[in-house]
């Protein structure tokens, strides 16, 4: 374990937002395809979630043109777990609302076919983390299941948290590389695990 | 050179005549899971399509399914090659995979001895029961540690290379003693690149006599390094790097060789890149008969003062003579130069389609007489269109966009766009095999076919 003590924060610190309509996700082929790949076992859903995926799923009828914003991101990716912590990401402040940006800005009625940038910027507990690319990793897969598919999904290291920045950055932002990621049974254990807590 | 290290601020776009695309219906079915790429037969009128562990052949007749090949590979095959040279009747594919490894294919009509197996091949019945049995997994080629990005075969179908995450490129030679003898050896191993290597590709066969070390047999390969690098044997069976070309500021995604160059001229080389870009490279080709007159060399700076035999090292010199216009804002996944017609057509993970054309810059203009204003005349000093360049007699081509088409697969990124003859019923029937149109492959699993009309 690299950092044994890291700082955690409690849900009350955690940004949130208040009786918020939630948003239909929609699920194209390809996120079906990461579905299936990640399917996990129903025993690992322990709820470590202020928000439950279930919750948003139900409402899928209620589908209202609100878009999708920062907080919205914010609540599908601070519930993956820490690979190394049984805490979440939220809570280990590794992503953090003021570090996700979308280009352009959400509204309301915008072509679904627009492309629609999520830069997330990760501020891994320590400087050194050898699991920097597993943690970006995780939020890519998660972001690019939950999101629509005119989404891109843009995962980097916060500028001088991480000592190999360009390294990790440029493996995330590897299609390919992230493809083949999927089909490595090891990796693909241990990003079930983390996410298994978004349920 | 100036023009290698920025593009132009504002693409041009030709005022002459443009080109729109239509899309055709997609073929079918649907693979509902993300696709990588599809590569067209040489001479059939087929196309193969990768996508999950599976490659599915469909037919350019009937735009529908033909046979699928599965059951070979643990993980997702990447890439696909077709051998060139099969016998009639017959089909034989190379697939690159995941799993590290690479396979060969090979399909048998059967009950068939026609000469004309291309209609019969084109027309057969997908919903054949047979429809599996018929593609043999025949040999599995073993040795990279990690996925395999590409394969490609050499023009005369006498070698593969297969590059990888591991950083090395393979070169396999076919060493059977007839066809369908499926005995392979591995011939080199190249471990120069300092990351993956995302794509290989042989230089094309060409109408120019075999000019002494530029010979054919020229392998290009393009890497995570940012780099593409230039292989040749030497003459004693040995692949050496000939050349570095350095210039992306990204992923090197892919490459692909001039496929009809102007008269005698060494083909020209393309590389596009998660920079955004596309570059265009030209070998710098040393007169032979120089090397009989050593003393001339003495009278030039640089590589030539350089002892003659110390120049016979085998080091090519390429340049980037032009950056393509810019028509996309991510990574570029792929791009197709075609042989007919001379277009470059793109794509990538912003869905753009698009096309250009390299043509005289404009008309009575020549290298050296093309600044209307200061303004211009400012953007080549800072570099930001190229220089003069080559031939100073003849008119400076330049690249245009001709057209771009945004949402190709709709809100989905675009893995691979290639050149591909008509075959459909839409086509008339004395264009089938001859008009060109273009194929693009998405995550959204179509396999779309688009025509090109000017």
């Amino acid at each position: 374990m690299d950092n044994a003590n890291p700082t955690i924060l409690t849900a009350a610190q955690l940004p949130t937002r208040q009786s918020k309509a939630t948003k239909a996700v929609v699920q194209g082929p390809v996120s079906q395809l990461s579905e299936l790949i990640m399917r996990k076992p129903k025993y690992l859903s322990e709820p470590f979630c202020d928000v439950s995926w279930h919750d948003i799923r139900e409402k899928d009828n209620d589908f209202t043109e609100e878009p999708i914003d920062e907080q919205e991101i914010y609540d599908l990716i601070s519930t993956i777990s820490d690979p190394e912590h049984p805490i979440s990401l939220g809570q280990l402040a590794v992503v953090n609302l003021p570090d996700i940006q979308i280009t352009p800005s959400p509204s309301a009625h915008s072509d679904p076919d627009t492309l629609i940038t999520v830069l997330v910027k990760i501020t891994p507990t320590i400087t050194h983390c050898s699991l920097a690319t597993v943690i970006g990793l995780g939020v890519r897969v998660r972001l690019e299941q939950a999101l629509p598919p005119n989404y891109r999904v843009d995962v980097v290291i916060k500028e001088g948290a991480h000592s190999q920045d360009d390294q990790v950055n440029k493996q995330l932002a590897d299609k390919e590389r992230v493809a083949a990621a999927l089909e490595n049974d090891n990796l693909k254990g241990m990003l079930d695990a983390m996410l298994a807590t978004c349920e | 050179m100036a023009s290698a290290t920025s593009h132009r601020r504002c693409p041009p776009m030709s005022s002459n005549s443009t080109i729109q695309l239509f899309a055709l219906p997609h073929f079918k079915p649907d693979l509902y899971e993300r696709a990588w790429q599809s590569i067209p037969h040489p001479h059939a009128p087929l196309i193969a399509t990768a996508h999950h562990k599976s490659v599915t052949i469909f037919s350019l007749s009937t735009l529908s399914s033909h046979s699928t090949l599965s059951g070979g590979h643990e993980r997702s095959v990447r890439s696909i090659a077709w051998k060139p040279y099969a016998t009639p009747n017959k089909l034989c594919l190379v697939t690159g995979s995941f799993d590290r490894t690479a396979g060969l294919w090979r399909w048998e009509e059967e009950g068939h001895s026609s000469s004309d197996a291309l209609d019969i091949t084109a027309t057969r019945d997908s919903s054949s029961d047979k429809e599996d049995k018929d593609w043999e997994f025949t040999l599995v080629l073993e040795g990279h540690d990690s996925e395999i990005k590409s394969v490609a075969f050499a023009p005369g179908g006498q070698y593969l290379a297969t590059c990888s995450r591991d950083k090395s490129v393979w070169i396999w030679e076919d060493i059977g003693a007839s066809e369908s003898d499926d005995e392979w050896e591995t011939v080199a191993v190249l471990n120069e690149h300092e990351g993956d290597v995302k794509a290989v590709a042989w230089c094309p066969e060409t109408n120019r006599r075999d000019k002494g070390r530029y010979a054919p047999d020229c392998l290009a390969s393009a890497s995570y390094d940012n780099t593409v690098r230039i292989w040749r044997e030497d003459g004693d069976g040995e692949w050496v790097c000939v050349a570095v070309l350095e210039g992306h500021e990204g992923t090197v995604w892919g490459i692909a060789w001039e496929p009809r160059p102007e008269g005698t001229r060494y083909p020209r080389l393309m590389s596009w890149s998660a920079d955004c870009t596309i570059r265009v490279w030209e070998l710098k080709e040393e007169d032979e008969e120089e090397d009989k007159e050593p003393q001339l060399q003495y009278a030039w700076g640089g590589l030539r003062s350089i002892p003659n035999t110390m120049r016979r090292s085998m080091k090519d010199e390429w340049e980037c003579t032009d950056i393509l216009p810019k028509a996309h804002t991510r990574d570029i996944y792929s791009a197709a130069w075609s042989q007919d017609s001379g277009l470059v057509a793109s794509t990538g993970s912003d869905g753009i389609l698009a096309i250009y054309e390299e043509e005289a810059a404009g008309p009575g203009i020549l290298n050296g007489e093309r600044h209307a204003t200061d303004a211009e005349a400012n953007a080549e000093l800072d570099g930001d269109v190229p220089m003069t360049n080559r031939h100073d007699a003849t008119p400076k081509k330049q690249w245009y966009i001709k057209t771009t088409k945004p949402n190709a697969h709709g809100p989905y990124e675009v893995n691979h766009v290639t050149w591909c003859k008509r075959y459909d019923s839409a086509c008339p029937p004395e264009r089938k095999g001859i008009e060109e149109m273009l194929v693009t492959t998405g995550d959204d699993g179509i396999v779309r076919p688009w025509q090109v009309i000017r």
